[in-house]
């Protein structure tokens, strides 16, 4: 089937989400979040449709889910399978709405002690469309730290994810992908909702690497005192197309959202960084703060970004956002090899000085290591 | 019987421009081994070009001529094959580099020199304590070394940085280029001891100014006076004292 083959009259019994994509319409080349990401050439191709199906679980130390199937997860954390969920009625991406009609369940898992928790997700299946999602509870006070791995066989595929993330009051969830996705014919769209209730803090880091076509859409609201710090690096190269967009809403005073993206881009790739961070009228206080900035390492290279601001109240705390792209910086690349260090040593020592900034936030000696080896292995 | 001068750099008849613009316009000099050798000259003369042209600064296109070190033509060598062979420049103007920490990237320097001259990486720790003992002759503040390379440093700091890199790297060939340029006179001392240390029979030094005071407390073996691109005039110190009271004109500068 072609994604846009879909026949909404088929999916009456989730009315509301048919109705919201009646209303959205479905996604064109020309819908803002997908201008610049191209998705007829990924739309139009036919796929075979495979839903996820529940099966039994094996215990390991991490969840693994395989084309969408959980198949190993921990035994002291709860994993179930949802007919029927909640969703997010302000969502800007319309795919995140033929997500949730799709699917046939919803993997839910429920997170109520403070937990590391590690998850693995494979991506096996050629030519397939492949459309699933996860939500993840976590109750007050409750502080979760996710650490997940992306590893990509598939060909000629389109996967469509996303998370449905509730944290409660009190509670924090640091999030840490590692976004490999090495095949160049393989798609992703992934389409998240968070929800930051009074207090609860939504930390992000994003590691996208590699030669593929994906996009994650992230929609976030913030409570009263909530807070939202996004962290994204893109590495991309040869035709890739990487991206993040996103819309985070300070929906309650106080709230605070600091995005930082940091791009290094090769050969004919094309990096996306469209964040739109909304104020809303009873949000006073509020803090907002963006930065992008991006390497081109040779001409054919692009990035769109666009760090946006939209400001409801006359009571703001702080506004900033910035964005800058250019090459490196030659007299100090200079420098370095004058010191005898390698021309392709210095690039990378470069590269890494100007992602200095994330990874100390980060503040995982063992994360920085891992990307580094990645970062050798792809340059 | 005197001991033969042996050359440790020939320049020869080297033309080299900077976009379309030629600045060099047939160098000949000979730098000799375990010699200071001091260039001056009036601003636009080609000096800092001569030093770039010899370190291969990728601004600096060599139109003809050679540069001849240690016996070897490195005119189109890589910029860190230079230094890997021993040429080290101390820059007017060091660049601050954000991120990179000033020990990991000496380090990595030193260890790139160690596998050139096949031996043993040294390791952090062997590493910090040499590190340490460097900073403290140098009479440099520690936490330097975990401070991001030349970032926030003042002039003084940075050229003192720019130094302990040449201890440690122990280069043969070091050109300074305005290494005076910004200091007070106490960091001109320093910098001018440092360097008078590093003084060896093996090692060549060419010191790029405009200004007679470091040569008072480095005592150049040579000097040399660049004009439009050319060595116009090579002798000794007295060079700089008929520069002092009659300037450039004295060789022709209107």
């Amino acid at each position: 089937m072609k994604v846009l083959d879909i026949r909404l009259e088929e999916y009456e019994e989730k009315k509301a989400i048919v109705q919201k994509l009646r209303s959205m319409g479905l996604p064109t080349p020309k819908t803002e979040h997908y201008r610049y990401f191209g998705i007829r050439p990924i739309f139009d191709k036919d796929y075979e449709l495979v839903l996820p199906s529940a099966k039994q679980i094996e215990e390991a130390d991490h969840i693994e889910i395989v084309d969408g199937v959980v198949t190993k997860a921990p035994k002291e954390i709860y994993v179930e399978f949802l007919k029927k969920s909640s969703i997010d009625d302000s969502h800007y991406d319309q795919v995140y709405y033929i997500n949730h009609l799709l699917v046939p369940y919803i993997i839910h898992i429920e997170l109520e002690s403070d937990t590391q928790l590690k998850i693995v997700q494979k991506f096996t299946k050629n030519g397939a469309f492949v459309p699933y999602r996860i939500k993840l509870s976590i109750a007050p006070n409750t502080h979760i730290r996710l650490y997940e791995e992306f590893l990509s066989l598939a060909e000629e595929s389109l996967y469509f994810y996303g998370y449905d993330v509730d944290i409660a009051k009190d509670g924090s969830l640091k999030v840490i992908q590692n976004r490999v996705t090495n095949i160049e014919n393989f798609a992703q769209i992934g389409s998240h909702s968070i929800k930051c209730d009074e207090n609860a803090r939504f930390e992000l880091y994003t590691f996208d690497f590699g030669e593929a076509k994906t996009l994650h859409n992230y929609h976030v609201t913030l409570g009263q005192y909530a807070q939202c710090d996004a962290n994204h690096v893109i590495f991309g190269k040869q035709s890739c197309r990487l991206g993040n967009t996103f819309h985070i809403e300070n929906r309650g005073k106080e709230s605070k959202v600091s995005q930082l993206s940091r791009n290094i881009l090769k050969d004919k790739a094309r990096g996306i960084f469209d964040g739109l961070l909304i104020v809303k009228n009873p949000a006073k206080y509020s803090s907002i703060y963006q930065d992008s900035k991006t390497i081109l390492l040779n001409d054919g290279a692009f990035m769109v970004s666009k760090p946006q601001m939209e400001i409801y109240t006359e009571f703001i705390t702080e506004a900033t956002h910035g964005s800058t792209t250019g090459h490196l910086d030659e007299e100090a690349l200079f420098y370095l090899r004058q010191r005898g260090i390698a021309k392709e040593d210095a690039k990378e020592m470069l590269v890494l000085s100007f992602l200095n900034e994330i990874f100390e936030k980060l503040g995982d000696e063992e994360i920085k290591k891992e990307f580094i080896e990645l970062y050798e292995e792809q340059r | 019987m005197t001991k033969k001068m042996e050359k440790m750099m020939e320049i020869k008849d080297l033309h080299a421009k900077i976009g379309e613009k030629e600045i060099l316009k047939g160098i000949n000099l000979d730098l000799f081994k375990g010699k200071v050798h001091a260039i001056m000259g009036p601003n636009g003369a080609g000096k800092s070009t001569l030093s770039k042209a010899i370190v291969g600064h990728p601004d600096v296109e060599i139109t003809e001529g050679k540069i001849i070190y240690k016996g070897k033509d490195i005119t189109h060598m890589e910029p860190e094959e230079r230094a890997l062979e021993g040429i080290f420049m101390a820059f007017q103007h060091p660049v601050e580099i954000p991120g990179v920490n000033n020990a990991y990237f000496l380090r990595t320097a030193l260890n790139a020199k160690r596998k050139h001259l096949g031996l043993p990486p040294l390791n952090a720790a062997e590493f910090l304590r040499l590190l340490k003992e460097k900073i403290k002759e140098l009479g440099m503040r520690e936490e330097m070394i975990h401070r991001s390379l030349n970032e926030g440093f003042s002039g003084g700091e940075k050229k003192l940085n720019e130094i302990l890199q040449m201890e440690i790297l122990e280069p043969d060939f070091v050109i300074l280029d305005e290494i005076d340029s910004g200091l007070d006179i106490d960091a001109l001392k320093k910098v001018s001891e440092a360097i008078n240390k590093m003084r060896t029979d093996d090692r060549t030094f060419m010191i790029i100014t405009h200004y007679r005071k470091i040569l008072d407390y480095i005592q150049p073996d040579y000097v040399h006076v660049l004009k439009d691109g050319k060595v116009l005039k090579t002798g000794g110190i007295e060079i700089v004292d008929a520069l002092e009271k009659e300037g450039y004109k004295i060789f022709g500068e209107e």
